[in-house]
């Protein structure tokens, strides 16, 4: 009987607590617990904390927490409009709009949300703010900006069994970024909702200049950052099977990535 | 492929649709997400969309205030944790629409949530409305009973004790608020990739300094 004297600490008993204590050790804890008047205080004690702890929290969420009928109603349109999407390749418009759809009524349903709460809590000010960025920023590069900038590199280089490092060793210094969202008048706007990304991928000789760099949104709604990746390594692929030559590559994912898109794959949308 | 009238042909193409929930959460493996390279149409199994949607609009009811609060929890404004919590919800929509595994749904929709929600604040550097909010809680969110001088103590109080909860390490914040939107050891510690240990080990650690902190 010698185990039950020594007394449970604060992860034995919390375990207690949460029932989640194995059978066999639960049986141990429980005539411990029987025979000990400090570790049941203990116990009281912890279980008083976890209360406090769960006023304290419910006092600070929910107030924000509010039950909202337009959100259900936006999902359900949402899952609706998804279900209903018509599955064939050709359709390509109907998606795109779709999908703009979906965001656009999104960020309206965000404004509303943003509008009542504002009302009842009036609190959450930050908000507004932050759909408006999320609306405003850019979806693709600009010209001025960003033309594209090239290292000098050859095909034979790009294709070279290393060139997959080579992305690691370009790396963008915090300060750059920041100077990339200012040229592209982001300076204001927390900039969560984008990453900075190479124009002209580095697989495909891209440089780490500010010309090459550009607020790529991470939820673009269809041409996004993974639809450009499919790109990279489309081009890639023919630079090096000799379809393409590597400056051509170069030339037409900086233009007009998502022409280029188009054009290689053979198709108006993301496959 | 098996099927092919429009409602349920239309039914697989949500991957496509919800790109912009993929487009944060492909290169992620480890949310178990499928790649849309990867998928094929014949792999689709045929459940009826209406079902599916009824399903999704089911556990939308049950965990849409606790997936908020969590997420709010964890430092999102209550715009971008609707905008979340919406999106987990079309993701979950994709994922049994191809016929994923539906045991433990409940940790799955956490482990998005928390997941887009990191995301989605990565490069936020700091949260202006902090401050701000502490005050607005300890003078707006107290209990209605007592009087007004009991009422501010009790305000501040809790206000303190939040603040206590935020100075703590990250993972020990989620770990505790996970739990107290009732998630089992288990599942924590799948959401946090953490061990079970590891997971009673920072529950205990933070009670403790809870309960310092409430006490001075």
């Amino acid at each position: 009987m010698r185990h039950f004297e020594k007394h449970l600490n604060d992860e034995d008993l919390l375990l207690a607590i949460d029932g989640e204590l194995s059978s066999a050790r639960e049986e141990q804890v429980e005539e411990h617990l029987a025979a000990c008047w400090d570790c049941r205080t203990r116990k009281q004690s912890l279980e008083k904390t976890i209360g406090n702890f769960v006023e304290a929290r419910h006092a600070e969420l929910d107030a924000k927490v509010q039950p909202s009928a337009g959100l259900r109603a936006l999902l359900k349109a949402n899952l609706e409009q998804i279900a209903a999407e018509p599955p064939a390749k050709e359709k390509i418009p109907v998606t795109a709009f779709r999908s703009t759809r979906v965001r656009r009524a999104l960020v309206v349903a965000l404004a509303t949300a943003a509008v009542i709460v504002f009302v009842i809590g009036g609190v959450e000010r930050i908000r507004v703010q932050n759909s408006a960025v999320y609306a405003e920023g850019p979806l693709e590069p600009r010209p001025t900006l960003t033309p594209g900038a090239v290292r000098t590199v050859n095909a034979t280089e790009v294709c070279g069994a290393n060139s997959e490092a080579r992305r690691d060793a370009l790396a963008i210094p915090a300060s750059v970024k920041e100077e990339v969202f200012r040229e592209y008048g982001m300076s204001a706007a927390r900039p969560q909702y984008f990453e900075i990304d190479f124009l002209i991928t580095p697989e495909l000789g891209g440089s780490n200049d500010i010309r090459n760099l550009w607020p790529e949104p991470y939820r673009a709604p269809v041409w996004n950052a993974h639809v450009k990746d499919q790109l990279e390594d489309r081009l890639r692929d023919m630079v090096c099977n000799g379809e393409i030559d590597l400056a051509t590559a170069q030339h037409d994912i900086a233009a007009d990535w998502i022409l280029a898109y188009k054009k290689y794959f053979h198709t108006d949308r993301p496959l | 492929m098996s099927k092919n009238t429009e409602q349920e042909a239309g039914c697989w193409n949500v991957e496509y649709v919800s790109s912009f929930v993929l487009s944060m959460t492909l290169r992620e493996s480890e949310f178990g997400f499928p790649s849309v390279l990867a998928r094929s149409a014949d792999a689709v199994p045929e459940t009826a969309c209406s079902e599916v949607e009824s399903e999704v609009i089911q556990l939308f009811d049950e965990y849409r205030s606790r997936l908020l609060r969590y997420v709010l929890s964890i430092g999102l404004t209550v715009g971008h944790g609707e905008e979340v919590v919406q999106e987990v919800f079309l993701a979950l929509f994709r994922h049994l629409r191809l016929g994923k595994p539906k045991d433990n749904l409940r940790g799955w929709i956490f482990r998005v949530a928390h997941n887009l929600a990191l995301k989605g604040r990565m490069s936020e550097q700091t949260r202006p409305d902090r401050a701000e909010l502490d005050e607005t809680v300890a003078a707006a969110q107290v209990d209605p009973q007592p009087n007004p001088e009991q009422q501010l103590a009790s305000g501040q109080r809790q206000a303190r004790l939040m603040a206590t909860v935020r100075a703590l390490p990250e993972r020990d914040q989620h770990c505790l608020h996970l739990r107290a939107e009732g998630l089992r050891y288990r599942e924590i510690a799948e959401i946090l990739e953490m061990s079970l240990g590891a997971v009673s080990i920072s529950l205990s650690r933070s009670l403790a300094r809870l309960e310092r902190a409430d006490r001075g």
